[in-house]
Parts: structure tokens; sequence; C-alpha cells
């Protein structure tokens, strides 16, 4: 990624124009992204780029990616979006992600966050804390 | 020297004079005649007479003698006698000197003796004081030396024993580890295998509603 601060500025912005009630949207994603193409903008590879790292980040925080082994019941995936939308201030929409490796439960991440409550993670936590 | 010089004179003129006196003594009495044994005495005198006279010994002739001997005897004196007493003076001075020095020496030798033998007495008091004292730090040293060994030899004991624990803890550790590995990896494979879709199921939904509800 680059380093110049106008460049971090731009995409910055442009991710706040790709919101919509707080929330990144495909469709404000593309009116950006027409825009852009209609315009003349020196360095607009770099531009983009930038772009595309800020919209991975503000996607990820806005995600709430649910690991678990087999499927889950709607009632927990409203329950998950409920609760941390409320616990980070800002609408959280839970996808789920298939990982036989988890045995049973649920692995959530949120961004950097990783919230675990599987069989797998509560052994593997059992054995680091074996001394 | 003067002395001897002196003693050689009279005894070379006394007999002269002696002979000369009793030659006119001689005469005088025979002209007198009051000699009780003239006969005697003036064939004594005779003979002296006959020997002097045998000898060419007169009175002109002694007399001469006598101021040529005492010219040689002045001249001697004051050209032979004389530097040879001082010569024998000198080296009569210089061995008084000498055994003077030869007595002082022996005195400073036997001072320097004596010194020799306090020093030497002091040195030997000094020696055994040294010693001694060589003798009680050799003996602190000894003693601080074991003490020094005997606490190293608690440290490495206590070194080796921590060590020892260390080594036990670490090993029981490692036990550990691989029991609650082996535990873990028994009880996945358990549990992957004996658990229906339907347990999972419903175990995922109690987690995700339990992670909801503790993240609020």
């Amino acid at each position: 990624m680059t380093r110049d601060k106008k460049i971090l500025r731009f995409a910055k912005n442009l991710v706040e124009l790709s919101r919509e009630h707080g929330v990144v949207t495909e469709s404000r994603v593309a009116e950006v992204l027409n825009g852009m193409k209609r315009a003349e903008l020196r360095r607009k590879l770099l531009v983009l780029k930038t772009y595309l790292y800020f919209i991975r980040r503000a996607v990820a925080q806005q995600t709430a990616v649910v690991s678990t082994p087999g499927a889950l019941s709607p009632e927990a995936l409203t329950a998950i979006e409920t609760s941390f939308t409320q616990v980070y201030g800002r609408p959280i929409s839970a996808v789920t992600t298939p990982e036989p490796s988890l045995i049973a439960g649920v692995r959530i991440r949120v961004g950097d966050d990783v919230y675990d409550a599987s069989i797998a993670g509560r052994l593997e936590r059992f054995a680091e804390n074996v001394h | 020297m003067k002395a001897l010089f002196v003693s050689l004179l009279i005894a070379f003129f006394v007999p002269i004079g002696l002979l000369a006196v009793s030659d006119a003594g001689t005469s005088d009495i025979v002209e007198m005649g009051q000699n009780p044994s003239g006969e005697e005495s003036e064939a004594g005198s005779n003979a002296l007479t006959e020997i002097a006279t045998g000898f060419g010994v007169t009175w002109p002739n002694l007399i001469a003698q006598m101021i040529n001997f005492s010219l040689v005897a002045t001249v001697l004196y004051f050209f032979a006698v004389k530097p040879i007493s001082r010569t024998l003076d000198e080296r009569q001075q210089k061995i008084a000197d000498g055994l003077q020095y030869a007595e002082e020496m022996k005195t400073q030798l036997a001072e320097a003796e004596r010194e020799r033998a306090a020093k030497m007495k002091e040195a030997a008091q000094d020696a055994q004081r040294i010693l001694s004292e060589s003798r009680e730090q050799s003996k602190e040293m000894i003693e601080h030396k074991t003490q020094e060994a005997a606490a190293h030899a608690e440290a490495i004991i206590r070194k080796a024993s921590e060590a020892t624990e260390l080594e036990r803890q670490k090993m029981l550790s490692d036990v550990r580890k691989e029991v609650a590995r082996l535990v873990v990896a028994t009880t996945s494979t358990v549990l992957s295998r004996e658990l229906s879709d339907e347990d999972k199921q419903t175990f995922s939904d109690a987690a995700a509603k339990e992670l909801a509800g503790s993240a609020s």
C-alpha cells in the first residue's frame, strides 16, 4: 500500500462515499467505481489499490464471519448480528463459512477480533494451559 | 740509637783514659816513693808502657786519633746516625701507629662483631616474629579457603539440586503437555466420530447464542 498521504486521504473519502447508512453497499461501491472510471485521475491504479484495501477492511469490520462445522439456525445468526451491532456500534451482518475442523461450535471473526466457542478451540486452550 | 753511639764512645775512650791515668799515676807514685807495693806497681806500669810503646801509642798520636775519631764520629753522627735514627724513629712511629691502628681496628672489629651479633639476634627475632605471623596468616588463610571451598561446594550442590529440580519440572511439564496433546487429539477424533450432525448443530447454536450473550 502506498504511503502517499493524499492518495490515502482520497481513498478513505471514497470509502466514506461507498457507505449507505454507515454500511458499505455494493451499489454505492459500483457508483464510486463508475465515477472513478469517468474521472481523469493521475495514478489511478494506485488509488484503486488503496481503495480496495480500505474497502476490504471496512467490509471485514461490518461483517461477522461465523465459522461452523455444520449448519447454523437463522435465530442464532440473528442473535449474533444483533449482539455484535450493539457491541461495535455499527451494523454488523453475519455470514457463515463451513469449518469442519472445529468439530462443533462457532468461531466468529469481526475485523481483527476473533471470538471462539468451538470444541476444537476449547481443546486447544486446554492443551495450551497444561504446563 | 743516640744512646748506643754515646755508649760506644764511652767504651772506646774510657779504657784509653784509664790507661793514660794509670800511666801518669804510676809515675807520680814511683817518684814520691810512698807506694807500699812499689815493685809490683812499677812492674805493671812498665808492662803497660811496653804495650803502649809496642803498639805505637803516644800522647800526641792518641790525641790526634781522638780528635780524628771525634770528627769522624761527629760526621757520622750528623750524616749517618742522625738520618738513620730519624728513619728508625719514623719507622718506629709508623709501627706504633700501625699497632695503634691495629688495636683500633681490633676494637672496631669487636664492636662490629658485637653489633653484628646484636643485629643477628634482632634479625632472628624478626624472622621468628615473621614466621609466627606467617603461620597465623597461613592458618587464617587455610580456614578462609576451607570456608570458601565449603560454601562453593554448597553452592554447587544447591545449583545441581536446582538444576535437577528444574529438569524434573521440565520433564513433568513435557509429559503433561504430551498427555494433553494426546488427550486433545483423542478427544477430537472421538468427538468428530461420535457427534452426529444434529448434535453438532445443537452445540453450535448454543455456542453462538452464548457468544452473542457474552458479547453484548
